[in-house]
């Protein structure tokens, strides 16, 4: 910018005018408006409204309004007042009645195994006074304080449940984080299988990429067009329909299978489908566009004449691209890598598709919790625990590797 | 100009205008038939357009309907344990007894919010092209020794479970006993772990055949409908009676359907017997209609009714699955996943 504004005003000619910057500096603010607006609307707004979906607990206050409010009075200590147990028995008997008492069951009975039968079983009757008396006796938990301080916790309106869930933690009786059980927790699995997966595709893609953007940016213009265009052509296509290309082409009859066995290299059809290496294959394949369109365009703008100077100067081969051509292009590796790996660790179709159940990637997780069970609280909680740990990956290669100029 | 300004108009306009009655069942050949003899049997004998769409079953796209008050389902089809449940927490109606005829059905053919539709069962198949000797029971299923290759089952716990404890050795009348014990669950999926690598997972009724086609799998657990047919259209898969697990699917109204009336009607035909004798014709549908169940000419002619076979198979239980579902599917999901 230095040099441009140098260049504008050569010493001993007029500057500029002053004042006809400013309005010029006002519209280029106008102009980023649109973006910022972009940015607050379809960033941070989804961001925070997830932030908050991921510890939102209202469906007790929501369902059982007056027993939300006497189990907040509460202290919690021993057992509440018949007042809290009358209105507990009468409210859910009519939450059942209209039936609305679905998402209060689905609610306490993810934290607690057993409290759909009981909430139900309890619901379905309907006890005479003394109701703390009654109650009991329909189901000896409700004379167990944890069972009532279950229910005071899910009054409070705000949980931290879905988010420790999320990483294999629980809350024990009294509403203290623990380990869950071991053989119980699987989300710590899926996160550190879906970061190396993308870390893994990640790495494939720039070493696949990197000699293809070279030799396309050294093709003369026509050349590199139609190059780009080999590139760019699957790009289009739906990744369905890429990730079922490869189905067909690996099933245990398909035609990756008979070239192997005619050319003698197998004997019998190998199992390449529903594997690590065909997950890796395809998603190496939709996402190589990805790096080789930021190489292209940083190897096209590096000045050929930098190595030629090098060369004159003695460097052989590998130094000239160690220590010339590999730095300049740093910058478009570093652009092609994070886009491949923001989107690889979002994948979830590619693996349902092509890979066994050891092969699902967290996302796949997210999508079932919004599309199979409908728990909004660990869906958000995921995917916070997922751009958390993005964040940290990225920053991490960002201070580590040489990108930075 | 106008042309297209009026076309804008009509889509702008169209939510507005009352939509077609919907029914939505698991597609399928049973669904093709159930077009020709139920939906539009229907639609000719009323005048009521009906229109048919395919869900894999998820209670949540339902359950989302409800909730938005965007309902665009009216009549479903689902497995008994969904139904009892999503009747509880309120994603169908309370079936109206004054239209449809409670008394035509099967004993426990009705519910609150479900009329009986039609029995289904899954068996074990594989192709005897290619292995022209396979296992005959689950227990034979786990010797991986034998016979070698994949083994694909339904993804989820119901059916998953019955099949780990039979095959190792519980006798039917045991297995839900033995499962609503924490002991019999974890030997339930000690018995999956033995042979975890050579398991996979199905989540759409096609796929099983789709997949025991290609040869990427050996074995498969698969509805018996789709089997039976395609066995009939000359593919060699011999249906393994004594590995059937069955249950009955309900036809329900989804909760605030704006066509609740018709909905209703829609549903007392199609399970009515003159419609469901016409089915049977071109399916072997096993309906919860007793006149037609239990026809001896309908029975002869279908050798692949679930209810021929009910004897040989384990009746899947709705009660346990609507109390143990949801902790079994999670700890499902968390085991497979693993």
């Amino acid at each position: 910018m230095a040099t441009t504004s140098n260049a504008a005003s050569p010493p001993g000619l007029p500057a500029d005018p002053v004042p006809r910057t400013r309005p010029l500096a006002r519209l280029g603010l106008l102009l980023t408006l649109p973006a910022l607006l972009l940015v607050g609307l379809a960033l941070l707004l989804p961001l925070g409204l997830n932030l908050a979906t991921a510890i939102r607990d209202p469906e007790l206050a929501a369902t059982l309004p007056r027993s939300a409010a006497l189990l907040r009075q509460w202290d919690g200590a021993g057992l509440p007042d018949e007042a809290a147990f009358a209105a507990v028995a009468d409210e859910l008997h009519t939450a059942l009645e209209d039936q609305r008492i679905g998402g209060l069951i689905a609610r306490l009975n993810f934290e607690r195994a057993g409290m759909r039968t009981l909430l139900l079983r309890t619901a379905r009757a309907t006890p005479a006074a003394p109701v703390s008396m009654a109650l009991p006796a329909i189901d000896p938990q409700w004379s167990d304080p944890a069972t009532w301080r279950l229910l005071r916790r899910a009054s409070l309106g705000i949980t931290p449940l879905y988010l420790l869930r999320a990483i294999d933690l629980d809350l024990t009786a009294d509403g203290t984080p623990i380990a869950q059980p071991a053989g119980q927790g699987v989300f710590l699995t899926l996160f550190a299988r879906s970061f190396a997966i993308a870390i893994v595709v990640t790495g494939l893609c720039v070493l696949i990429g990197y000699p293809v953007a070279h030799a396309i940016a050294g093709l003369p213009r026509a050349w590199g067009r139609t190059a780009m265009a080999f590139v760019l052509v699957p790009f289009w296509i739906s990744i369905l329909v890429r990730t079922t290309a490869w189905f067909i082409l690996l099933q245990h009859d398909g035609p990756v299978n008979a070239a192997l066995l005619a050319l003698g290299l197998i004997q019998a059809p190998a199992q390449l489908m529903f594997t690590r290496f065909a997950v890796l294959l395809a998603m190496v394949h939709v996402l190589l566009p990805f790096v080789i369109l930021p190489l292209v365009g940083t190897m096209r703008r590096i000045d050929r004449g930098l190595l030629r100077a090098a060369a004159s100067l003695g460097a052989p081969a590998w130094r000239r691209f160690a220590f010339v051509y590999l730095p300049l292009t740093l910058p478009g590796v570093g652009a092609g890598a994070l886009i491949v790996f923001m989107m690889a660790v979002g994948f979830y179709i590619t693996p349902a598709l092509l890979g066994g159940a050891g092969d699902q990637m967290v996302s796949a997780t997210i999508a079932g919790y919004v599309n199979g069970s409908l728990n909004w609280g660990m869906a958000s909680s995921i995917s916070v625990w997922l751009l958390l740990g993005c964040g940290l990956i990225v920053a991490a290669a960002y201070y580590l590797a040489p990108i930075r100029r | 100009m106008f042309r297209k300004l009026a076309l804008i108009a009509c889509l702008v306009a169209t939510p507005a205008i009352a939509r077609d009655l919907t029914v939505v069942a698991g597609g399928g050949g049973f669904q093709d038939n159930a077009r020709k003899h139920l939906f539009q049997g229907f639609a000719q004998a009323t005048g009521q357009k009906v229109v048919d769409d395919i869900y894999d079953g998820e209670q949540a796209k339902i359950a989302a309907m409800v909730k938005n008050h965007d309902v665009t389902w009216d009549v479903v089809m689902v497995e008994a344990p969904e139904m009892v449940r999503g009747c509880e927490d309120g994603l169908f109606e309370k079936m109206d007894w004054s239209i449809v005829d409670k008394a035509k059905f099967i004993p426990n053919g009705t519910a609150t919010c479900g009329a009986g539709a039609v029995g289904w069962g899954v068996t074990l198949f594989y192709d005897t092209k290619r292995i022209p000797q396979g296992p005959t029971s689950y227990a034979q299923l786990w010797d991986t020794k034998t016979w070698p290759g994949k083994r694909l089952l339904r993804n989820g716990a119901k059916m998953t479970l019955e099949i780990a404890l039979l095959a190792d050795g519980v006798a039917p009348a045991e297995v839900y006993k033995l499962l609503a014990t924490q002991a019999g669950q974890d030997r339930a999926f000690a018995k999956l772990d033995a042979i975890k690598p050579d398991l996979m997972w199905w989540k759409s009724g096609a796929q099983p055949l789709q997949l025991v086609g290609s040869g990427d799998v050996a074995f498969a657990v698969g509805y018996v409908g789709r089997t039976a047919k395609a066995a009939q259209d000359g593919a060699a898969y011999p249906l393994l009676w004594p590995t059937m697990l069955f249950s009955f699917d309900f036809w329900t109204v989804v909760k605030g359907s704006p066509n609740t009336t018709q909905a209703m009607k829609l549903v007392n035909y199609m399970t009515d017997a003159a419609p469901l004798r016409a089915l049977a014709q071109d399916w072997a549908v096993s309906p919860a209609t007793a006149a037609v169940a239990q026809d001896p000419a309908i029975r002869a002619k279908n050798k692949a009714m679930v209810a021929e076979h009910a004897a040989d198979g384990l009746f899947i239980d709705t009660e346990f699955w609507v109390q143990y579902g949801d902790d079994l599917e999670r700890r499902f999901a968390a085991w497979v996943a693993r």
